[in-house]
Formats: C-alpha cells, sequence, structure tokens
C-alpha cells in the first residue's frame, strides 16, 4: 500500500514538472470537446432557425402559367426569383437549394380541372436544401386542399367528404428529453474523455519506461509488482478524474454561455455529479486497458498505434443507436460503452435511474476494470516486460 | 554472499531455442570483488538476472546470504543493490529525487534516506549535480545517479553490471575507488564487464564466462597458473578461445 502511495506520488510529480504535457491534459482536452460541441450546436441552431423564417426565394420556371400559384406562395413566404440559365445546372453546382417547374400545359389543364403538374426539383443528398424543400412540399399541399376544398364546396359537396382522416401530431415530449435529441454526441465525447483521459500518462509510464531503460531498476526493487501497477494507475486515474471534471465544468460553462438550445442543457451540479459517477468505472476501465496493452507492447509507438482502434470503441453504441434504436433492458447496463452511452443519455434527458440500474451498473464496471486490472498485473509479472534492450 | 549453482536459461527464438546460460556456477564471498569477464553475448547480464530475480533459471537456484531467492523474491531484493545493464534514470525528477523515490519503495524512512544520500553522494562525488534534474545529465552523472539510487538501502550484497560502460577515465577511476570501498565495507560485490584490463586491475576473484558457459574461475594467479601463462591477457585468450573483446 505504502508502495503504491510511492509510486502514484512520483508518477505525478514527474508529470507536474512536464509543464506543456499537464497542460495539453487538463486544459485544451476539457476545453477543446465543449467548444467544440456548443459552438456546433449553437451553429446548427442559428442556422435552422434561419432557414426556417426567413422569406425563400427561388427560382420558378413557367411562373407565367400560374400566377395565381405564384402569388399564393409569395403570401407564404416563398419569393419568386429572377433566373436566367439552366436551373438544373444550377442545383447541380449546389448554387441554387431548390427551383419550382411549373408544368407546360398547367393553364389548360387547371382550366379542365386536371391535377396540374408542378415539380419539385432539388438534390436529395444535400442536407442544406433539406428545410427549403419541406417548405416548399408544405405550401404546396396547403395550396392544393384549399383549392380543392373550395371546388368540392362550389359543386355543393361537404370537403369534409374527401378528407376522410384528420390526422394530427401531440408530441408527449418532454421540454427535457428534447435536449437529449440535441445530446446524442455528448455521450460520446464524455465516454472518449473518460476512457482515454489517463492514456498519455499510462503509456507512458509502462511502455515508456520501459523504453527509457528504468523499468529494470524499478522491478529489481522489494515493492511488490502489483502496488507498482496500481500506483501507476492511480496516478492516471487521478489525471483522468481531475481532465474529466474540467471537461465537465466546461460544458457548464459553455451551456450557460451559448444561446438556444445549449443554455437549456441539464447542466446543473447534481446532474454533472451524476455523470461524473458513470463515467468512473470507465476511466478505470480505460486505464487498466491501456496498462495491459502498454505492457505487452513492444515500444511506446506500438502502444500508441492501440490509440486509433480504440477511439473507435466508444462510438460503436451511439452509432448503432442512430441507425436503430432500442428501447432500454436491464443487460444493457453491464455492456460496457453501451451501458455508459444509456446511463448519460438518462441524466441528461433528466430522467430517474432506478437503482437495480445503478448497481447493475457499476457491479459490471467495476468488475471488468478489476478484470483487466487483474491482467495488467499478470503482465508485470511477466520476465520479458522488464528487460528492455 | 552469492551463491550461483548449475544456471541455466534459454531463449526462444525463430531459429529454435538459444541457450544463453548453460550450467553457470560460481560462489562470491562478502569483503571480495567477483569479476564476470566474457565477451558480450557471453551470457553475463542473463546470469546476473537471474542473481537478482528479475529471471527464473529453469534450472539451478541462487543463494543469498545463504536463503534461496526463488522462496522470497522481496527479501533478496532487500538484500541486494542492483545496477542493471538498463540504466534510465528519471528525467523530471532531480538525482535526489531518483534516489528517495528507491529508497521508499524500499520502505526506508525520510531520515534515513536523507542520510543514506548525503553519504553516498559524497563517496560518489555528485554533490554538485544532486538536486539539478537528471535531464541532460553526462553519462558519468546518470551512472553515479543510478549506483547511489541502487545502493540506497545498504544492502550487503551489491550487483553492478557493466557499471564502467562508457564512462570516462576519471570517471571510472572514481568508480572503482568506490567499488573497493564497498568491498573494504565488508560487502560481497559483483560486477561484469567485458575488459580484461579492469577485471585484472579490480577483482579478487574472476570468473570467466564464454558462450553461456563458465571457462574457468579463480583468483587472476590461480587463473595464470591453471593456463601455464604469465600474462593474464593470454591466459584470457587461452579460455575463451579467442581474443574477441580484449582490445573493446
Amino acid at each position: 500500500m505504502k508502495s503504491m502511495f510511492t509510486v502514484w506520488w512520483k508518477e505525478l510529480l514527474e508529470l507536474s514538472r512536464d509543464r506543456r504535457t499537464l497542460m495539453l491534459a487538463l486544459v485544451m482536452g476539457p476545453l477543446l470537446a465543449p467548444a467544440l460541441f456548443v459552438g456546433l450546436l449553437t451553429l446548427a441552431e442559428t442556422r435552422a432557425k434561419d432557414q426556417m423564417e426567413k422569406p425563400l426565394t427561388i427560382a420558378m420556371v413557367g411562373a407565367e402559367q400560374a400566377p395565381n400559384l405564384v402569388a399564393w406562395l409569395a403570401g407564404q413566404g416563398i419569393q419568386r426569383k429572377d433566373f436566367k440559365g439552366d436551373p438544373d445546372a444550377a442545383i447541380r453546382s449546389q448554387a441554387e437549394d431548390v427551383y419550382l417547374r411549373i408544368g407546360g400545359d398547367y393553364a389548360q389543364q387547371w382550366r379542365d380541372g386536371e391535377p396540374a403538374l408542378v415539380e419539385i426539383v432539388h438534390d436529395s443528398t444535400r442536407q442544406d436544401a433539406e428545410v427549403p424543400v419541406r417548405r416548399l412540399e408544405n405550401a404546396l399541399a396547403r395550396y392544393g386542399q384549399q383549392v380543392g376544398a373550395l371546388r368540392l364546396l362550389s359543386r355543393g359537396i361537404n370537403p369534409a367528404v374527401a378528407a376522410p382522416l384528420a390526422v394530427s401530431h401531440k408530441d408527449l415530449s418532454t421540454p427535457e428529453s428534447r435536449k437529449g435529441i440535441a445530446m446524442a454526441m455528448l455521450p460520446y465525447l464524455l465516454i472518449l474523455s473518460a476512457f482515454l483521459g489517463g492514456a498519455y500518462l499510462i503509456i507512458d509510464a509502462t511502455a515508456g519506461e520501459r523504453e527509457r531503460q528504468s523499468l529494470e531498476p524499478l522491478l529489481a526493487t522489494p515493492a511488490p509488482r502489483g502496488a507498482v501497477v496500481s500506483g501507476k494507475i492511480a496516478a492516471a486515474c487521478s489525471v483522468g478524474l481531475l481532465s474529466l471534471l474540467l471537461t465537465l465544468l466546461a460544458f457548464k460553462l459553455g451551456a450557460s454561455v451559448a444561446p438556444g438550445i445549449a443554455r437549456q442543457l441539464d447542466m446543473g451540479l447534481m446532474s454533472i455529479a451524476k455523470m461524473l459517477a458513470v463515467l468512473l468505472p470507465m476511466l478505470f476501465i480505460g486505464t487498466s486497458l491501456l496498462t495491459y496493452i502498454a505492457a505487452g507492447a513492444k515500444s511506446v509507438k506500438e502502444a500508441q498505434s492501440y490509440m486509433t482502434f480504440l477511439m473507435l470503441m466508444p462510438m460503436i453504441p451511439t452509432i448503432v443507436l442512430m441507425v436503430s434504436p432500442v428501447k432500454n433492458q436491464l443487460w444493457m447496463f453491464a455492456v460496457p460503452f453501451l451501458a455508459q452511452n444509456q446511463m448519460l443519455l438518462k441524466v441528461v434527458r433528466s430522467e430517474t435511474v432506478p437503482p437495480v440500474e445503478w448497481m447493475v451498473y457499476f457491479a459490471a464496471g467495476f468488475g471488468l476494470a478489476a478484470l483487466l486490472w487483474f491482467a495488467a498485473t499478470r503482465r508485470y509479472h511477466q520476465e520479458r516486460l522488464a528487460i528492455s534492450a | 554472499m552469492i551463491v550461483a549453482e548449475n544456471l541455466r536459461k534459454t531463449f526462444k527464438s525463430k531459429t529454435g531455442d538459444v541457450i544463453a546460460v548453460d550450467g553457470v556456477g560460481f560462489e562470491a564471498r562478502d569483503g571480495e570483488i567477483t569479476g564476470l569477464l566474457g565477451p558480450n553475448g557471453a551470457g553475463k547480464t542473463t546470469t546476473l538476472r537471474m542473481l537478482y530475480t528479475l529471471m527464473a533459471p529453469e534450472q539451478g537456484r541462487v543463494l543469498i546470504d545463504g536463503r534461496d531467492v526463488a522462496a522470497d523474491p522481496a527479501a533478496a531484493r532487500r538484500a541486494l543493490g542492483v545496477l542493471p545493464d538498463a540504466r534510465g534514470v528519471y528525467k523530471r525528477l532531480t538525482a535526489r529525487e531518483n534516489v528517495r523515490y528507491f529508497g521508499e519503495l524500499h520502505g526506508l524512512s525520510r531520515e534515513e534516506i536523507d542520510r543514506r544520500t548525503q553519504a553516498l553522494a559524497q563517496a560518489l562525488q555528485m554533490d554538485d549535480f544532486l538536486d539539478r534534474q537528471t535531464e541532460g545529465f553526462s553519462q558519468g552523472q546518470r551512472t553515479k545517479t543510478a549506483i547511489a539510487r541502487a545502493l540506497v538501502h545498504d544492502p550487503r550484497n551489491v550487483i553492478l553490471d557493466e557499471p564502467t560502460n562508457g564512462l570516462d577515465v576519471m570517471t571510472t577511476r572514481g568508480l572503482r575507488g568506490f567499488l573497493k570501498q564497498l568491498r573494504d565495507e565488508g560487502r560481497c560485490v559483483i560486477f561484469s564487464s567485458h575488459i580484461m584490463q579492469e577485471v585484472a586491475a579490480l577483482c579478487d576473484r574472476i570468473v570467466v564466462i564464454a558462450h553461456g558457459r563458465v571457462a574457468a574461475q579463480g583468483t587472476p594467479d590461480e587463473l595464470r597458473a591453471q593456463t601455464g601463462q604469465d600474462n593474464l591477457e593470454e591466459a584470457f585468450v587461452r579460455l575463451i578461445g579467442s581474443d574477441e573483446g580484449l582490445h573493446a
């Protein structure tokens, strides 16, 4: 125990002398993710607002065929734009988001009471065009319904006859859970910083120490190997915890200064404390796993090349859940990464987490961490670990 | 006192097993300097690693002060001061902090560490760089720091793997004086070297190792008598069967 404390203290002392690494770990990391997150959210929000509310000006081909439609659209905030040249080419070159083509026989068809052709021309792979297209679509649908109803009335028929269904939405999402949608990326960012927060320190303290040839003398001391490993893991966890705390506080700060959605995030102190508790097992799992990997790697370079792969691991549940959302089940709280993801989502959506879920979560998380810790300790007992040259 | 009995160690490689150490046995007494002499790759470092419990021998055993190290490796490490082949020091720590770290790992009290650090710093002449961070230390300063931290717990037995490697003449001379001082304090000192002159200048007993085996052992006089050569250098060549390592 005393040896563990000695190792822990020495690793932290050494790190504290390395100002630049310390700055990167404790300042850059915790600031970058929240800044990015809040910035992106704000950007997306203002952009969506712009597109929804600003008057939309689009090209309309064949507008002279349908002066009434054009006038009605203008009343809906969709204005006609003077446009010369090939509109299809303009869509392809992304100069225009969308344009309206009014069929050549529109006037004739209109007079005959036949469905008159209007085309919405756009590129469906362009995210930016999504909102204008939807606006135009909705406006045209409303116009069609209105005129249809008028035509029925003029023939003495109740328009309700042609509308057997009245479809409406009733949104039961709470204001809190709506924030959750915006925060789908937040769990990934947090899990990642917990999982790999202590990575550089632990790789340096294991593979790096071996490369600098100071591991052999260390292992020749009577300090038990288990204590040496645990001290190193404890040091990395301490740094990881501090960096995580700073990240969460930076998120809180970012949420309180940024406008719109970001201002409404559940970033109260209680929820921050809960998030920290959720991320704690991840921190241990990450550092123990990296110790295990670094103790088996031949060099720092080899140990670091695992990082790219490890960075993808927390992303798996986020992506899987985006593609096929599933209902929470108890077993999920035992699966690493997925469990953290679900727990964090629950916390930011201000849902209550039942005690049984907390229990399964902590038992599985700390159980896995203990297993990895044990494996790392076993690796420290291997002969080839100490032999550097 | 350190006794090695019939040590054997093989390493696996792609081309098959390599026998690094094969039946090495010798005795290093208290109050004597025992030199392990042999060309590069003869198995000296592997032998020493088995002595300080970093490697387990496949055959044979090691006794330190009469106790089998396999039974209680931690106790064996406490009785040993080791300067391994790898002598990296922590760059961000000062020489004093490097020594203190090892003292703490040996379970010494702060006062004891301070007292030993002072004594070792004086004996090794490291006062002028004791409180500097070891980044940018010369080879000699690094070696002295590594020796000081290896001996911070005042061990009865000292094992040094090629301690003079890469040191200049003056530092080497100083180090030789230090080793003699350790011997005169009644400690058991083992060091390895591939330089014949150095072993000849320092050792009370010499163990010549070649190709993983003990080629000969005894006092310098005994070796000369054994080979029928007046000159120790010639005796060495005769023993290892080549002049490899002589002019290193």
